[in-house]
């Protein structure tokens, strides 16, 4: 590959910082690396790479419009197949999407809750601390106080909401669990209401406020994801996913069971004296694995169970020693962009 | 062994690896001969080139599930290689991918050996696909493939799990010739059951090198060889200090893996310096 002036040796300088980098921080010990305050900056930086990496996804989706669009309009063989793959990249997409924002909503009201619980929390703090660059505390407790009273009131309209559509549709187990959950939210919403401004002099009572509201939430979140649960949205999400695309990926790997067996068929024709060990080592391994071995012979487990920790352990532990040293070599090419002027030579052709 | 960070042993370790590759790098570089043994499955490459073009079918070459990483730069030495041959005998080359970060880099790879085949026009970016980055409906995308467009050889090439067996077996309904390496072992028993040729671990690695002659890899490929051979040597010692210490227990030798554990903070307090390196 021939340099590309500034762009490439730009490229192959951030190649090799990162390089020096991670091979540092790997290298050097943990006090050094707290020593020099990289420790604290490091998973910063490695999330760094991870969005420079997500930044390709978009990629996959382009190339398959690419591709399969251009099949669809000009009306190539089989464009009908890349119709049906489209539509269905455009419906998971709209369907995953909606369902996604669905889920969000139903945890906000929930979110708004814990704010204000920790709102609780951090004005009894302050005023602890005596902390003086914040608003008085008074101001704070009313401001509290409204906040509270405007979400419960929100809760109490969108519960009342939710109730209407869920109880026409709820089958019984569903339904139960809901009126179960309607009168934890009442006597929640009860207990919450019965603290006043004037009670929230002390602490005590505004930590009790606080811990009150969130409560509201975390009964309030439930209540919702039973209504996003029952969601047209959601279903129509499960049916696509779990209904097709997880049996479908299921159905794919059912197949492997097939193909395990004619493959084995091939494999196990006794053409050579390898081919004869293999067999034989399968048959032991196979017959040592079934519940009937002692019909055979009563050592067959421990042959078996030899076969694999002894001669199959060390083949393997041998190609995956070979493997590495040959990876981490690749990657050292890979720091030193050697690598990058390789691909394209033809020298021994 | 598990670690986290480095230690000074680590470290003799690593240079008395990557030592090696350097000095072999730097001899193949000066034009010294290296002596590169025989791998079947690397010469069944330019067997399988040959026969698509012969039989007017297509070529096909995934990299699997492999993302970037030293694997797919070592698919790349190959793919480059079997790019450049298609475009040369003018055979269509279809590359399926898993991974959208690897098909950027891929999809480049293929590029460039159509140029410097002198066929650029020939190349058709709708080639390198995307199916999905779902491991059976990838493996689905790929058998599609390879019974709609009839391949004539297929290269399997990375990384794989599960799926490799689905892929190998659609090569093989469709009487394709096929070339399979991966470094993963649990799928090397599935490949050597149903491709033609099985590069195994390692020999991945090699390949590339093998095929391009090309200096910087075929003296890496001989380091490599030396470290391993220090690697075994370390096997060795490590049995017979181990074999030494159970059968004299009052005259213990350190062994390897303590001198490989051996801390930093050890080796500062040896030479009198504090923990924090000061």
């Amino acid at each position: 590959m021939k340099e590309q002036g500034f762009r490439g040796r730009l490229i192959r300088l951030v190649t090799f910082l990162a390089g020096v980098y991670f091979f540092l921080e790997f290298l050097l010990p943990k006090s050094v690396l707290e020593a020099a305050g990289v420790a604290d900056l490091h998973d910063e930086i490695s999330n760094g790479f991870i969005v420079v990496g997500t930044m390709a996804f978009g990629l996959g989706i382009i190339n398959l419009f690419r591709v399969h669009g251009t099949r669809v309009v000009f009306r190539r063989r089989d464009w009908l197949y890349s119709a049906a793959l489209l539509s269905g990249l455009v419906l998971m997409m709209t369907v995953t999407g909606q369902d996604w924002l669905n889920s969000l909503s139903v945890t906000e009201r929930n979110r708004e809750c814990r704010h204000l619980g920790k709102f609780a929390e951090v004005i009894v703090e302050d005023s602890t601390n005596g902390r003086e660059d914040v608003p008085p505390r008074t101001y704070r407790i009313n401001k509290l106080h409204e906040a509270v009273e405007v979400t419960i009131k929100n809760i109490s309209l969108e519960h009342e909401k939710a109730i209407k559509t869920l109880s026409q549709s709820l089958e019984e187990v569903s339904l139960v669990r809901l009126q179960e959950l309607t009168k934890e939210l009442n006597e929640a919403i009860l207990l919450t209401d019965g603290i006043t401004a004037d009670d929230l002099a002390a602490d005590e009572q505004i930590l009790l406020l606080g811990r009150r509201i969130t409560e509201v939430g975390v009964i309030f979140e439930k209540i919702l994801r039973i209504q996003y649960e029952h969601s047209t949205g959601n279903k129509l999400y499960l049916f696509f996913f779990e209904g097709l695309f997880v049996s479908l990926g299921s159905a794919m790997f059912s197949l492997l069971g097939v193909y395990i067996a004619s493959a084995a068929y091939r494999a196990f024709r006794i053409r050579s004296v390898e081919s004869l060990l293999m067999m034989l080592a399968a048959v032991v391994v196979m017959l040592g694995q079934i519940s009937f071995y002692e019909y055979v012979s009563e050592d067959l487990p421990n042959i078996r169970q030899w076969l694999l920790e002894v001669p199959n352990t060390a083949a393997f532990r041998a190609i995956k020693i070979g493997a590495m040293i040959a990876g981490l070599v690749m990657a050292f090419r890979m720091w030193f962009s050697i690598e990058s002027e390789s691909f394209s030579s033809r020298r021994g052709q | 062994m598990g670690v986290e960070h480095s230690t000074p042993g680590l470290l003799l370790l690593l240079i008395a690896f990557l030592g090696p590759v350097i000095v072999l790098i730097r001899r193949a570089a000066a034009g010294k001969s290296i002596f590169i043994r025989r791998i079947p499955g690397v010469d069944a490459v330019n067997e399988a080139v040959g026969r698509a073009a012969e039989l007017g079918r297509p070529i096909s070459f995934t990299t699997g599930l492999t993302s970037v990483s030293p694997v797919l730069y070592a698919c790349l030495g190959v793919l480059s290689y079997v790019a450049y041959r298609a475009a040369r005998f003018r055979s269509r080359l279809l590359v399926p991918q898993y991974n959208p970060e690897a098909m950027a880099i891929v999809e480049n790879a293929v590029r460039d050996s159509y140029r410097e085949a002198r066929r650029i026009s020939a190349f058709d970016p709708q080639s390198i696909m995307f199916l999905s980055e779902s491991q059976f409906a990838f493996a689905s995308g790929y058998m599609g493939l390879m019974h709609r467009e009839k391949v004539g050889s297929a290269f399997l090439f990375g990384y794989f799990a599960a799926e490799s067996l689905i892929l190998a077996e659609a090569g093989q309904q469709v009487g394709a010739m096929q070339v399979a390496a991966s470094v993963s072992p649990e799928q090397v028993p599935f490949f050597i059951c149903t491709a033609d040729y099985t590069l195994i671990g390692e020999e991945l690695y090699a390949s590339s090198a093998y095929l391009s002659r090309e200096p910087v890899q075929l003296g890496s490929l001989a380091g490599q060889d030396v470290a391993k051979l220090i690697f075994v040597i370390l096997i060795i010692a490590g049995v017979l200090i181990a074999t030494w210490n159970s059968v004299f227990p009052d005259a213990q030798i350190i062994n390897i893996e303590a001198i490989l554990r051996y801390q930093w903070v050890e080796l500062f307090s040896f030479f009198g310096i504090s923990g924090d390196g000061s």
